[in-house]
C-alpha cells in the first residue's frame, strides 16, 4: 500500500514537474504595463523616439500585428520598395504630413486601411494616452524618416481633428547633451541601444568593437548622417531601423568626436 | 470620491457608496429604481472617499493569493458541477436499462461529490474574503453592478446544497417505483441549480473580460445596465465551454479516484468494479474532450468578435507561447487516453485482431502533436528574427499555421474516436445481415472525413486568411458528422450481437492506472493554464479598458512564473482531494462495518 502510494505521488509530482519545466524552458514574455508619459514643450526627438520604441515593443502591443507582416504591414522593414514606415508615411495621404497621417492612423485606424489587410486595429486612444500616441508617432517617423513631432504637437489644445490639421513643418531636434566625451555621446544618444561596445548595449546593429578595422571614418560618418543609404553586411533585414536624426541631434564637434573614436577601435 | 484607475490622468471611475447597504427589500427596490435615474452628479456626491484600492497579502503577495484561491475554488467547483451531470445519466441508465450496477456507480459518483462540495464552498469563501480585503475597489465596483445577481446566487447555492443532500441521503430510501423517479428528478434539479450558479458567476468574470461597448472608464458602475453587463459578449461561450470542460474534468478525477482504488484493492471483485469505474471515467473525459475544441473555437471567435486586439494578444501576442504549451498538454492527453484504451484491449477477448493497428494510430497521434506544437506567430526580437532568417522559420513556418494545426487536431480526434470504436467492437460479433456493408460504410466515412480534413488543410495555404478561417468549419463538420454517423451505425449494428467473451474486468496491468493519473493531472494543469489565458488577456485591466489595474501586480507575468503558480494550485487541489476522498473511504468502511455487524447480529438472533 505504501509503495503504491509513493508511486502515485511520484507520477503526480513528476507530471506536474515536467509541465512546469517545459513552461519555464520557453522564451519568457511578460506583458508590461504602459508607463505614464508626460512630455513638456521642450521634449526632444530622441526622448520621444526612445519612449515610442519602448511602447512599440511592449505595452503598446504593436508587434502583435505589425511585427509579423501577416496581419498588418510590417512597419520596421521595407514594404516592397517603399522603405520602412518613416520613409513612406508622408506619401500615404495627399496633403497630410507623415506625423499627421500616423497620428490619425492611430486614432482612426480604419480610415487608412492598407489594401489586403483587415480592419482589425483598435483606436489606440482606448489604451494609450495622447502623449504615448505621439511618442509612437515619433518612433515610427524615425524608422527611415525624420522625426518631426515636437512638444508643441503634444501639448496642443484639443484632440483628434484639430491636431491632425497642424502645420507639418519639421522642427530640428537639438543636441541631447553638450558632452564632448565620445562614450558619453554614444550613451546619451542611445546608440548602445542597438550597437554593442565592450559588452555594453544590444546586438541589433553591427557591433562597435573593432569597427575601425572594418570600415573607414568616412563610412562611419555617412552611416550616422544617412543611415538608410547602405545596410551593413549581415544586417540587411534591419535596414532602415536606425533613425536619421543624428544630423540634427549632434553638434558638428560631437559628430567628429564620435567618428574618430569609432574609427580608432580596431 | 475614489479613483480606481487613471493611467492617462483623465480616466476616473466613481464608485457608489450606497451599494449593498440597504436594510430591507422595499427600500432596496425603491433605491434600485431610483439609482437608475440618478444623475452622475448625484452619484458622484455619494461616492466613496479615501477607500484604499488594494490590500497586501504576506509572503506571496495579493495577486498570487487571489490567483490560488480562485483557481483551487474553480477546480473543486468544476468537479462538483461536472460529476452530477454524469451521475444523473448513470442513474438513468440504471433505471431505463434495469442494470443496478449503474445505479451503484451513480451513487458512488455522488458520494465523491458530497465530500468535495464543502471544500468548494470553503474555497469560495476564501476567494470572497480575499477579494474584499485585497481588491476592495474592484469588489465594490462589481457589487455595484451585480448585487442582485449575487443575492440570487446565494439562494441558488442554498437550493443546490439541500438538493444534493436529499439526492444522496435519499438514495436508498427512494430506490424503487415512483419514488425512484422523484429521486432522479432531484438529480436533474441538482444539475439545474448548479448550472444556474455557474452561469451567474460566469457573468461576473466575463464582464471583466468583455464589458458592453457603451461602458467606458467614465461610466459610473451604478449606471451600467445590469442585463447588458450580465449577458456580455463572452458570457455564453464561456458557459458552454465550462459545461463541457466540467464534464471532462469530472470524468478525469473520477478516473483517478477509481485508479487509486484499483491499485489498493484487496479483492478481485473490488478490482473489477474500480477497473470498470476507471474505464467509465476515462470514457466520459475523452468523449467530452473530443467536442471541447469546438466550444473553444466558438469562445475564441467571440473574443475576436468582441475585440480584435484582445484576440490577437491571446493568440499572437505575449501569450503566443502559451498555445504551444497547451498543444503539448493536449498531446499528453490524447496519448495517455489512447494508451489506456489500447492497454485495456488486453482484457477484451477478440481485441487482439485490432492490436496491429495501434502502432499506426500512434504514428498519426505523434505527428499530429508535433504539428500542433509547431510555433508560428511568435513575438521575436530582432536578434531572434535574424537567427530564424525571417519572421517565420523557413522549415517550421509552413507547419505552424492554422491550416496545418486544424488538420492535425481533426485527424487526432478521428484517430481517438477510432480507438474507442475498436475498443467497443472488440468483443462483439454483429449478427445483423448488413454488418459487412455497415462496416464498409463506417470505414468510408472515416476515409471521407480524413480526405475532407486534409483537402481543406492543403487548400487553406492558397486562399486569403478570411477564406481559410471558414475552412476550419468544414473540417469540424466533417469530423462531427463522421462521429455521429459511425456511432449511429454501430449502435444498430451491435444490437443482438454475439459476444466473443466477457471483458475480464480487473485484469488490467497497473501501468494503465497510472495513465489515468496522468490524465487527471494533465486536465487539472490544463484548466489552470486556460484560466491564466482567459484572465491574462485582460493584461493590466481589471475590467477590459474600463477599470485599470493600478496595483504593483498589474503586469501580467510570463508563462514560467504562471506555470509555478498553476503547479502549486494543482498540488493543493490533489492534496486536498486525496484527503477528502480518504475521508469518504473511512465513512464507507464505517458504513460497511456497521452493516456487517447488523447482519451478523441478525444472523445470530435467527440461529438462537
Amino acid at each position: 500500500m505504501l509503495t503504491e502510494n509513493l508511486k502515485i505521488i511520484g507520477v503526480v509530482v513528476g507530471t506536474i514537474g515536467l509541465f512546469t519545466l517545459v513552461a519555464n524552458s520557453i522564451p519568457q514574455v511578460q506583458s508590461e504595463v504602459p508607463q505614464d508619459l508626460s512630455f513638456g514643450t521642450d521634449v526632444t526627438a530622441a526622448e520621444l523616439t526612445a519612449s515610442g520604441g519602448l511602447l512599440f515593443g511592449s505595452a503598446g502591443g504593436c508587434t502583435a500585428c505589425h511585427g509579423l507582416g501577416t496581419r498588418a504591414p510590417n512597419l520596421l522593414t521595407s514594404n516592397g520598395s517603399e522603405g520602412p514606415i518613416g520613409a513612406r508615411c508622408g506619401d500615404r495621404v495627399t496633403g497630410e504630413s507623415c506625423k499627421e497621417y500616423l497620428y490619425r492612423a492611430m486614432i482612426e485606424p480604419n480610415v487608412f486601411l492598407v489594401e489586403g489587410y483587415s480592419p482589425i486595429m483598435p483606436d489606440m486612444r482606448r489604451s494609450l494616452s495622447n502623449d504615448q500616441i505621439w511618442a509612437l508617432v515619433a518612433y515610427l517617423e524615425a524608422q527611415g524618416g525624420e522625426v518631426t513631432v515636437t512638444g508643441a504637437d503634444i501639448n496642443q489644445e484639443g484632440e483628434g481633428e484639430a491636431q491632425t490639421t497642424m502645420a507639418a513643418a519639421p522642427v530640428p531636434a537639438g543636441p541631447t547633451s553638450d558632452a564632448t566625451d565620445p562614450l558619453e555621446i554614444l550613451r546619451a544618444n542611445a546608440c548602445l541601444g542597438c550597437h554593442v561596445l565592450s559588452g555594453e548595449g544590444a546586438p541589433i546593429g553591427p557591433g562597435f568593437d573593432g569597427i575601425g578595422g572594418r570600415v573607414s571614418a568616412d563610412y562611419i560618418r555617412e552611416s550616422i548622417l544617412k543611415p538608410s543609404v547602405a545596410a551593413a553586411e549581415g544586417y540587411e533585414a534591419f535596414a532602415g531601423l536606425m533613425p536619421a536624426i543624428y544630423a540634427n541631434q549632434l553638434t558638428a564637434g560631437q559628430l567628429e568626436n564620435v567618428v574618430m573614436f569609432l574609427a580608432e577601435l580596431r | 470620491m475614489a479613483t480606481l484607475a487613471a493611467a492617462t490622468g483623465k480616466r476616473k471611475i466613481k464608485l457608489n457608496q450606497n451599494c449593498g447597504r440597504s436594510l430591507f427589500w422595499p427600500a432596496l427596490a425603491v433605491f434600485g429604481i431610483a439609482s437608475q435615474f440618478a444623475s452622475p452628479d448625484l452619484l458622484l456626491a455619494q461616492s466613496l472617499e479615501g477607500v484604499r484600492q488594494y490590500g497586501e497579502f504576506p509572503l506571496v503577495g495579493s495577486r498570487v493569493a487571489i490567483w490560488v484561491a480562485a483557481q483551487v475554488h474553480l477546480l473543486f467547483a468544476a468537479f462538483v458541477l461536472g460529476v452530477p451531470m454524469f451521475a444523473v445519466v448513470a442513474e438513468a441508465v440504471g433505471i431505463f436499462g434495469g442494470d443496478s450496477k449503474y445505479d451503484k456507480l451513480a451513487k458512488e459518483f455522488t458520494r465523491l461529490l458530497l465530500v468535495a462540495y464543502s471544500a468548494t464552498a470553503i474555497w469560495g469563501a476564501i476567494l470572497s474574503f480575499l477579494l474584499v480585503t485585497l481588491y476592495p475597489g474592484l469588489w465594490l465596483y462589481l457589487t455595484e453592478i451585480f448585487q442582485v445577481s449575487m443575492w440570487i446566487y446565494v439562494c441558488l447555492f442554498f437550493f443546490e446544497s439541500f438538493t444534493l443532500y436529499l439526492y444522496y441521503y435519499g438514495w436508498d430510501l427512494w430506490n424503487t417505483g415512483r419514488a425512484k423517479w422523484v429521486h432522479w428528478t432531484l438529480g436533474i434539479l441538482l444539475n439545474i441549480w448548479g448550472t444556474a450558479v455557474m452561469f451567474i458567476a460566469n457573468s461576473w468574470l466575463t464582464y471583466m473580460m468583455s464589458p458592453p461597448a457603451d461602458v467606458t472608464p467614465d461610466t459610473a458602475p451604478g449606471m451600467v445596465q445590469f442585463w447588458s453587463a450580465f449577458a456580455n459578449a463572452t458570457w455564453m461561450p464561456i458557459n458552454i465551454h465550462r459545461i463541457i470542460a466540467n464534464v471532462v474534468f469530472g470524468g478525469a478525477i473520477v478516473g483517478a479516484y477509481a485508479a487509486y482504488r484499483f491499485l489498493v484493492a484487496r479483492t478481485d471483485e473490488e478490482r473489477a468494479h474500480y477497473d470498470w469505474m476507471g474505464y467509465i471515467g476515462n470514457l466520459i473525459a475523452m468523449g467530452a474532450l473530443i467536442i471541447l475544441p469546438f466550444a473553444g473555437y466558438y469562445l475564441g471567435r467571440e473574443i475576436y468578435e468582441f475585440n480584435q486586439q484582445m484576440g490577437i494578444t491571446m493568440m499572437g501576442g505575449f501569450m503566443s507561447w502559451l498555445w504551444i504549451i497547451q498543444a503539448f498538454l493536449i498531446g499528453v492527453l490524447f496519448l495517455a487516453g489512447n494508451y489506456y484504451l489500447w492497454v485495456g484491449m488486453g482484457r477484451i477477448p477478440g481485441a487482439e485482431r485490432f492490436m496491429p493497428y495501434t502502432k499506426y494510430m500512434l504514428v498519426v497521434l505523434v505527428l499530429g502533436v508535433m504539428v500542433w506544437a509547431t510555433p508560428n506567430t511568435m513575438i521575436a526580437d530582432r536578434e531572434e528574427i535574424a537567427a530564424m532568417g525571417g519572421t517565420h522559420h523557413p522549415f517550421l513556418g509552413v507547419l505552424g499555421v492554422m491550416s496545418a494545426k486544424n488538420t492535425a487536431v481533426n485527424l487526432m480526434i478521428l484517430t481517438t474516436f477510432l480507438s474507442f470504436l475498436l475498443y467497443r467492437r472488440a468483443n462483439s460479433r454483429p449478427t445483423v445481415d448488413w454488418a459487412r456493408t455497415g462496416t464498409i460504410v463506417q470505414g468510408a466515412l472515416f476515409v471521407l472525413a480524413s480526405l475532407i480534413v486534409v483537402f481543406y488543410g492543403v487548400y487553406g495555404y492558397f486562399v486569403p486568411a478570411i477564406v481559410r478561417i471558414g475552412f476550419s468549419v468544414y473540417q469540424v463538420l466533417a469530423v462531427l458528422a463522421t462521429i455521429i454517423g459511425v456511432i449511429t451505425i454501430d449502435v444498430f449494428m451491435l444490437r443482438g450481437a454475439e459476444s466473443r467473451g466477457d471483458i475480464r474486468w480487473g485484469q488490467m496491468p497497473p501501468r494503465s492506472q497510472y495513465a489515468l493519473f496522468i490524465l487527471a493531472v494533465t486536465f487539472t494543469w490544463l484548466m489552470g493554464l486556460m484560466g491564466f489565458a482567459r484572465s491574462g488577456i485582460r493584461q493590466h485591466w481589471h475590467v477590459w479598458e474600463v477599470v485599470r489595474d493600478t496595483s504593483e501586480y498589474a503586469a501580467t507575468p510570463a508563462l514560467g512564473y504562471a506555470a509555478i503558480v498553476i503547479s502549486c494550485c494543482v498540488l493543493i487541489f490533489f492534496t486536498l482531494v486525496s484527503f477528502i476522498f480518504w475521508l469518504g473511504g473511512l465513512a464507507e468502511k464505517g458504513t460497511k462495518a456497521s452493516a456487517d455487524s447488523v447482519a451478523a447480529t441478525s444472523s445470530t438472533q435467527g440461529v438462537s
